[in-house]
C-alpha cells in the first residue's frame, strides 16, 4: 500500500503542467517580435502582455494544478470532482491569459473586459472548490495556514486585476499605477510568495533532504506578509504614501528572510549530489534576494525607481529569475515522482515501477536548466542593451521554455510506455497464477 | 533510537518518500497491543493519517520548535 493512493487522477495536474510552458514560449516570442520597444518601460502594452502570459499562463497554471494534486498530501483534503475542476480551471486560465494579452496589445476594451470576466469566473471556480474542501480542515501546520492565507491573497490579486483591466478598458478615473503596484504585491507576495513558502516547508526537506524550517518563523511568515499587504492597501486607500512604503519594505524584507533561510537549510542538505531541482532553487533564491533588495531600496529611497532599468530589473529578477526557476525546479521533481507513483500503483506490488530517472534523466533536466540560465542572463542584459539583445533574449527564453515542455512531454510519453508494459506484465502474471 | 515517549522510534526526517510510510507500517507490525511508536518527520503525513484511521490506530501530533513533527501512534 502506498502513501499516496488517494491522490487525484494524474490527468488533473498534468494538463496544467503541459500547458504552462507553452505560455512562457509565447511570452518569449512576443518579446522577440516586439523587439527593443518592449523594454522601454514596464507599462508598454507588450511588457504588460508578456508579464501576464507568464504570471497567469505559466505561474498560475502550475500553481493551481499543483495545488489540486498536493492538497490531499499536505492538508489531507480531496477536492470534489478534481478532473472537472482541473478541466474548467485550465481552459479558463488559458483563454483568460490569451484574451488579456490580446487586450493589452490591441487596447480593445471588449478583449480586456472578457478576459477579466473569464479569469474572475475561473478563479472563483477554483476558490469555491478549494475553500469548500479546506474550510473544515483545522490549521495544524504552517503549510495549511500558508495555503489558506495564499488563497485569500489570490482573491485579492484577481479582484484588483479585474478592477484594473476594466478601469483600463473603460477609462475609469483610478490611480492605475499605484493600484497596479498593489496588485503585483498581492500577486507576487501574498499569493505566489506565501504559497511558495507553504510548499517549501514540505518539499524542501522532503526532496532535498534538508533540516526542517523552524516552526515559529514558518507560522509567522504568512501572517506577517498579509499584514504588510493589508497595511499597504489601507495606506493606498487613505493616501498615506509613507505607510505604503513601509508595507512594501516589510514584505520585501520578509521575502529576503525566507529566501536566506532556505539557502541556509539547503547548505545543510544531506543529499550529496546537487540535482536540477536544487540548482534551479539556488538560482531562484539568489535572484529573489537581489530583486527584493531592489524593492527594499525603492521603498526607502523612492527616487531609485526612476533609475533606468531599475523596476524592469526587479520584475525580470523576481519573476523570470525567481518564481519560474522555483516552479520549474518543482516540476522536475513532481512529474517524475507522480509518474513513478502511478506506475507503482498500477503494478499492484507485483510488477515494480522503473526508477524515476528512467522517466526523466538528470542530464536532460540539467541541459534545459543551462539554456534557461542563459536566456535569463540575456533578458537581464537586454534591459540595458535592448537594441542589441531584446530579440535574441526573447528567442532564447522561448527556446528554453519550449525545451522544458519537450522534457515534460517526453517524460509523460515514457510514463505511458511503462504503464502499457506494466499492465501487460501484470496481465501475464495473473494469467499464469 | 529511543525517546522519552516510547522506545519505538522511526526517525524519518531525512528519508525520501515513500521511506517514512514503509518504515512506519513495518514498525507498527512489530508492536504488541498497548505499545506506542513515534514517527519523526519535517512534515505532517496526511496520507499516513488516513491509513492509520482506516486501520483503527490513534495518533497525536506535536510540532517542535525545530520544525520536527512528532507523531505518537498507538498500536
Amino acid at each position: 500500500m502506498l502513501a499516496f493512493e488517494n491522490a487525484p487522477p494524474f490527468a488533473a495536474p498534468l494538463r496544467f503542467f503541459l500547458t504552462a510552458p507553452l505560455f512562457a514560449v509565447l511570452a518569449g516570442l512576443l518579446v522577440a517580435f516586439e523587439g527593443p520597444d518592449i523594454f522601454a518601460s514596464r507599462w508598454t502594452p507588450g511588457a504588460l502582455a508578456a508579464t501576464h502570459l507568464i504570471t497567469i499562463g505559466f505561474m498560475l497554471q502550475v500553481m493551481l494544478g499543483a495545488l489540486i494534486q498536493i492538497l490531499p498530501v499536505v492538508a489531507g483534503v480531496n477536492l470534489k470532482r478534481p478532473l472537472a475542476v482541473a478541466r474548467g480551471v485550465n481552459v479558463g486560465l488559458s483563454a483568460g491569459a490569451l484574451l488579456l494579452a490580446a487586450g493589452f496589445l490591441s487596447g480593445i476594451p471588449v478583449l480586456l473586459g472578457s478576459a477579466a470576466l473569464i479569469l474572475a469566473l475561473t478563479v472563483l471556480l477554483f476558490l469555491a472548490a478549494t475553500v469548500l474542501a479546506l474550510i473544515v480542515v483545522p490549521t495544524t501546520s504552517p503549510t495549511i495556514r500558508g495555503i489558506k492565507f495564499a488563497l485569500f491573497s489570490l482573491a485579492g490579486v484577481v479582484g484588483l486585476g479585474i478592477v484594473l483591466a476594466l478601469g483600463l478598458a473603460y477609462g475609469w478615473a483610478l490611480p492605475l499605477m499605484a493600484l497596479a503596484d498593489l496588485h503585483a504585491g498581492w500577486g507576487l507576495g501574498g499569493w505566489a510568495g506565501v504559497l511558495l513558502a507553504a510548499m517549501a516547508y514540505v518539499v524542501v526537506p522532503m526532496f532535498q533532504l534538508t533540516p526542517g524550517y523552524p516552526a515559529r518563523s514558518s507560522w509567522w511568515f504568512p501572517v506577517f506578509m498579509l499584514l504588510m499587504l493589508l497595511l499597504w492597501s489601507v495606506a493606498l486607500l487613505a493616501d498615506w504614501p509613507l505607510l505604503a512604503r513601509f508595507g512594501q519594505l516589510g514584505a520585501a524584507l520578509a521575502g529576503i528572510a525566507f529566501a536566506g533561510l532556505t539557502l541556509r537549510l539547503q547548505g545543510k542538505r544531506r543529499r550529496a549530489r546537487p540535482d536540477a531541482t536544487y540548482r534551479y532553487w539556488q538560482l531562484g533564491l539568489t535572484n529573489s534576494i537581489f530583486a527584493l533588495f531592489l524593492l527594499s531600496t525603492v521603498a526607502v529611497w523612492p527616487v531609485a525607481a526612476d533609475i533606468d532599468g531599475w523596476t524592469l530589473a526587479f520584475g525580470v529578477l523576481l519573476v523570470a529569475g525567481g518564481f519560474l526557476p522555483f516552479i520549474t525546479g518543482m516540476l522536475y521533481k513532481i512529474v517524475p515522482f507522480l509518474s513513478w507513483m502511478h506506475l507503482q500503483n498500477s503494478g499492484q506490488a507485483k510488477v515494480p515501477a522503473p526508477a524515476m530517472n528512467k522517466i526523466l534523466s538528470e542530464a536532460e533536466m540539467h541541459r534545459q536548466m543551462l539554456a534557461y540560465a542563459a536566456a535569463l542572463a540575456l533578458l537581464l542584459a537586454a534591459i540595458f542593451f535592448p537594441a542589441w539583445l531584446a530579440r535574441p533574449a526573447g528567442l532564447a527564453f522561448a527556446v528554453a521554455n519550449g525545451w522544458l515542455w519537450w522534457n515534460l512531454a517526453w517524460a509523460i510519453r515514457r510514463y505511458r510506455e511503462y504503464l502499457a508494459e506494466i499492465e501487460a506484465a501484470l496481465a501475464a502474471k495473473l494469467a499464469t497464477s | 533510537m529511543s525517546h522519552a515517549k516510547t522506545p519505538h522510534v522511526v526517525d524519518a526526517r531525512y528519508m525520501e518518500p515513500p521511506g517514512p510510510f514503509v518504515a512506519t507500517m513495518e514498525m507498527l507490525d512489530t508492536l504488541k497491543a498497548g505499545e506506542k511508536m513515534l514517527l519523526l518527520l519535517f512534515r505532517e503525513p496526511h496520507p499516513l493519517y488516513k491509513v492509520l484511521r482506516q486501520n483503527g490506530h490513534d495518533y497525536e501530533t506535536e510540532l517542535l520548535p525545530d520544525g520536527t513533527f512528532e507523531i505518537l501512534i498507538s498500536r
